[in-house]
């Protein structure tokens, strides 16, 4: 019985992949009988090729760029002139643009609205006639269990439609940013044709998700999911410009364990979770909300010990949906505690957190990092841009010290959060720097007996020298070395010229 | 430049030599085989395994014998062989230094040692390129086995055997191999040293390595007073003073003299007496030169050679710059470093407390080789016990390295690989503090761990009415151990 029904849906699924795609005859799946096309081809499709130039710094040399390389994806055309793609396609674009599917004609492009966390990005035509020919997708959200369809695009320009089966929507990691949000799992044996996976995913005419990744060895893929892009496109027309996914401010763990409920003087056998951290600042903090605390309900959802609510669509959704997705930044939504055995209930406003409030920066895109030359000494601010500098496997090969202070950033500087670690990252050698040549990869404490606070603070405390010279100051060994003012400014003239230095300094 | 050493055990006799014959080194070398147990430190109350391996030694004056400390390393029994006598005789182990991979057997039985020579040391450093040759006992048969080469290098190389240590050592081209380990290495009938390691053939080919003498003789000077007092540090890191503006900061002439201090730590020999920011010019008027090298004997050596060559009780006099003027400091070597985790350890029984099946282990070299645990804290902790004083806050690093599942811990697996900080509100720096804590009658014990914003919470009731169910189901012979 099951068997019969799961096929009767797989053939009817199959007969709608066609409905965006350009030219039957080349769609490469085995065809049922064309009689139930479920809606009539449209000439242009809804689907475009995004190229994009990227080229990203090079933090170990923050004054130069890597060679440029070339990005292809596929972009789901939208209403009012757009074209949606994944963030990381454009990520250090130096330049976008557009291009027909079957004309190879192109167009330049800008990036309009662009957001890491979510990694979506929403790009506009130069010409707006451009698009014109296109049938713009509407948003619409599967369900669980869903056939979908993945869309790309052949060398030729038809439509290559995939059949995807959505077997799961869960909240999980993004692939840049560090917000939670929700994906779709597929499961389907795609041959990907572009390089990247950046494909739009289609069902019944209607845009429900953007690939992400895909891992040929299991056949499975993971999908920005309906919600995300909902909330994204919303928040991209909102009238105060855009503003990014919201978080609540506080970290939570389950709460099974009724050793450590009854610790938690929770007494029922009801739900909650257990609050493990509030970000100093953040908007949980501010609610009151303290670490120790049970969260059992948020925005009228009842919470269960695994920190799930109950969606009415997706079913049981970790509760983080409820805070970044469902509502925005600037919401406010009721919570309820329980405190030592006391409800309390408590109001939190969603706020939107940009990666340079952290210590250390998630990432760094498209944008140049700081840095600031003396003598030769080079001075950066510790991101983990930096840390993925030591390749695929960065976090067993940067320096641990590093990794520790990335892993570990909510425990610097708890009295200032805005405080950042500035390092001695390496050293050019120059006359200044005679015998500190081997020196890299230091937590730089103070100069000039001043406390530098982000790199920002360099320049005033070079202009105050003790006795004559510049005393920079590392966490350990070796202390502190010494820069001659006079000899670090009358050799700039040649180390600008002998390493081929745009400038000494980009603060 | 980590390259995977490899300690190997050997035995070395000389055929060319005009000061002695073979048939006089056969009476000094001895074919020693050990039976080891190791420590078990993922079933920590369970006694280890039982392994057992041969290595060389020789016969040197006062009826003893000197070997490699690895060779008897954690022995549960030591047997002796001497050429042309087939009887094996039971030694044991009179002093080992695991810094140095050095150690001296006793033979109860006296007639072990009629008709040996003791074989005697040259009191100089080898020249390179002289001729050396290795006698011993290594694979490939059971007879004694001589090989020959020359001195290739002598520097400063890391220790493999306790993997924490540097000492001066000599390599040679002649071929040692596992088994050699222990056996002398002689040119012109003097021993210039004990064959101790050597690299793994996939790495590198014709590399021995042979403990020199000064080594050895500072070995067995200080076990003269009945106890190994182990080597002396003087727990500071230096920097060259190479920088010309650096050095007029300092107040520094341009004479090439100097390094600077730029780290001292705590509870080491230096500490209160040197500060980072000073200045060394010379120790025991042994002028440092600003790369960190000093005159000793006619050779120029790296400055903690002069430090080599302390024992405990001695002092050195140090000649520093403090804020521009100079100064004679004196630093008493009254102690060795005490915090050992770093090293290999060997003759110990691993320290655990097990607790409602939740087996909490300090951090060792020993214990993470073994548990292969890696976590990124406890990386960072270990890697930088020393030089980020992680000791001051916590001489051990406690870690819940296991939980061994019953309904008391049922929902505690995810705390695996975390750091104790707190119980019921008491900080705890030492295995032996924590075991005081959950000793205390209390409801209940809540164990706070580092960095983890929700407690481990064990009722005491709950414990108790698992105490046995654990310790039956799962073997466990006792419940705590907290001496090594």
């Amino acid at each position: 019985m099951s068997r019969f029904l799961l096929t009767a849906l797989a053939l009817c699924a199959v007969s709608l992949t066609n409905v965006l795609g350009a030219n039957p005859a080349t769609a490469q799946k085995p065809q049922p009988k064309p009689t139930v096309q479920a809606g009539p081809v449209q000439k242009e499709g809804s689907v475009i090729r995004v190229n994009s130039t990227n080229q990203v710094y090079d933090f170990l040399r923050p004054w130069s760029k890597r060679p440029p390389y070339q990005l292809r994806a596929v972009g789901a055309v939208l209403p009012g002139g757009r074209v949606l793609t994944t963030a990381e396609q454009v990520a250090n674009s130096t330049y976008l643009e557009l291009e027909k599917p079957d004309s190879g004609e192109k167009s330049p492009a800008t990036v309009e609205v662009v957001d890491f966390d979510c990694n979506l990005a929403l790009i506009k035509a130069s010409d707006p006639a451009f698009l014109a020919p296109y049938k713009p997708l509407e948003v619409a959200e599967p369900a669980v269990g869903d056939e979908v369809t993945i869309l790309q695009l052949e060398a030729n320009g038809a439509v290559l439609n995939t059949r995807a089966l959505l077997t799961t929507a869960e909240v999980g990691a993004y692939p840049v940013g560090e917000l939670s949000l929700m994906l779709y799992r597929l499961s389907s044996s795609l041959q990907p044709r572009d390089g990247g996976f950046t494909f739009p995913v289609v069902k019944k005419g209607a845009l429900v998700g953007m690939l992400l990744r895909f891992d040929n060895r299991t056949q499975t893929a993971d999908a920005i999911a309906a919600p995300v892009i909902r909330h994204f496109l919303k928040a991209a027309t909102a009238k105060g410009g855009y503003v990014g996914f919201p978080r609540a401010g506080m970290g939570a763990a389950p709460l099974r364990d009724p050793q450590l409920r009854r610790y938690a003087g929770l007494t029922d056998g009801l739900g909650g979770v257990y609050v493990t951290e509030v970000t100093p600042g953040g908007p949980a903090e501010k609610a009151g909300i303290q670490q120790g605390d049970v969260v059992v309900n948020v925005a009228g959802h009842e919470i269960d010990r695994d920190g799930n609510y109950l969606d009415p669509h997706y079913g049981k959704i970790a509760k983080a949906h409820l805070y970044s997705c469902v509502h925005f930044s600037g919401d406010k939504i009721p919570v309820t505690l329980m405190r030592q055995g006391q409800k309390v209930q408590t109001e939190l406003t969603l706020a939107y957190k940009d990666p340079s409030e952290s210590v250390i920066e998630p990432y760094t895109i498209g944008k140049a990092p700081r840095y600031y030359i003396l003598g030769g000494l080079v001075f950066q601010e510790l991101s983990r841009q930096f840390l993925r500098e030591w390749g695929s496997e960065w976090t067993r090969k940067a320096p641990e010290k590093f990794l520790y202070l990335d892993a570990y950033q909510r425990e610097l500087f708890k009295d200032d959060p805005r405080q950042r670690v500035v390092i001695l990252s390496n050293v050019l050698p120059t006359p200044c720097t005679v015998g500190y040549e081997d020196l890299n990869c230091l937590v730089v404490t103070k100069i000039n007996g001043r406390v530098l606070k982000s790199l920002a603070d360099i320049e005033e405390a070079l202009a105050h020298p003790v006795e004559g010279f510049h005393h920079i100051e590392f966490q350990g060994h070796p202390g502190e070395i010494v820069i001659d003012p006079a000899q670090a400014c009358g050799i700039e003239d040649g180390l600008v010229r002998s390493y081929g230095l745009p400038a000494l300094k980009r603060l | 430049m980590r390259l995977a050493w490899i300690a190997i055990c050997l035995l070395v006799t000389q055929i060319p030599s005009r000061a002695i014959s073979i048939s006089e080194v056969r009476k000094s070398l001895v074919h020693i085989t050990t039976t080891s147990q190791d420590a078990n430190y993922r079933v920590p109350w369970n006694p280890g395994s039982v392994n057992s391996g041969s290595g060389t030694g020789f016969i040197i004056d006062g009826n003893r014998i000197l070997t490699n400390a690895h060779v008897v390393a954690n022995a549960r029994y030591i047997s002796v062989e001497r050429e042309n006598d087939p009887k094996r005789y039971e030694a044991r182990v009179e002093h080992v230094g695991h810094d140095c991979d050095l150690a001296v057997l006793t033979v109860s039985e006296a007639s072990f040692f009629e008709g040996t020579v003791a074989l005697r040391f040259t009191n100089q450093i080898p020249a390179i390129e002289s001729s050396v040759s290795v006698y011993g006992y290594p694979i490939g048969g059971d007879r004694l086995s001589v090989t020959t080469g020359v001195v290739s290098r002598i520097a400063f190389q890391p220790y493999a055997h306790s993997a924490a240590d540097s000492h001066l050592a000599i390599q040679t081209n002649a071929a040692i191999n596992p088994g050699n380990s222990g056996g002398p290495v002689l040119q012109e009938g003097k021993v210039i040293g004990i064959a101790f390691q050597g690299f793994n053939g996939e790495v590198a080919q014709n590399v021995g390595y042979m403990i020199p003498v000064p080594v050895i003789g500072r070995f067995l000077k200080d076990i003269e007073d009945g106890h190994y007092d182990r080597y002396m540090d003087l727990s500071i890191t230096t920097f060259d003073l190479l920088n010309p503006a650096q050095r007029k900061s300092l107040g520094l002439a341009d004479d090439g003299r100097g390094v600077l201090v730029g780290s001292v730590i705590a509870g080491g020999v230096a500490d209160g007496v040197l500060k980072p920011g000073d200045v060394i010019l010379s120790i025991d008027g042994h002028t440092v030169q600003s790369d960190g090298f000093v005159e000793l004997e006619g050779e120029r050596v790296e400055m903690p050679e002069i430090v080599e060559r302390k024992f405990k009780g001695d002092s050195a006099n140090v000649h520093i710059v403090r804020a521009k003027e100079t100064q004679d400091v004196t630093i008493h070597f009254n102690q060795a470093w005490p915090f050992q985790i770093q090293s290999n350890q060997y003759e110990v029984r691993p320290r655990y407390i097990l607790f409602g099946g939740l087996l909490f282990q300090p951090v060792s070299r020993n214990f993470l080789e073994e548990t292969k645990l890696d976590n990124l804290r406890v990386r960072y902790l270990y890697d930088f016990y020393t030089s980020d004083q992680v000791f001051k806050e916590r001489p051990d690093i406690i870690v819940l390295s296991a939980v061994l599942p019953d309904p008391v811990n049922t929902y505690l697996g995810s705390f695996r690989g975390g750091i104790v900080d707190k119980i019921n509100g008491v900080k705890i720096r030492t295995l032996d503090e924590m075991a005081a804590e959950l000793a205390k009658p209390a409801q209940q014990y809540v164990i706070e761990m580092l960095g983890e914003g929700r407690p481990i919470v064990m009722e005491r009731a709950a414990v108790e009415a698992a105490r046995e169910r654990i310790l039956g189901h799962y073997n466990v012979r006792n419940e705590q151990n907290l001496t090594e």
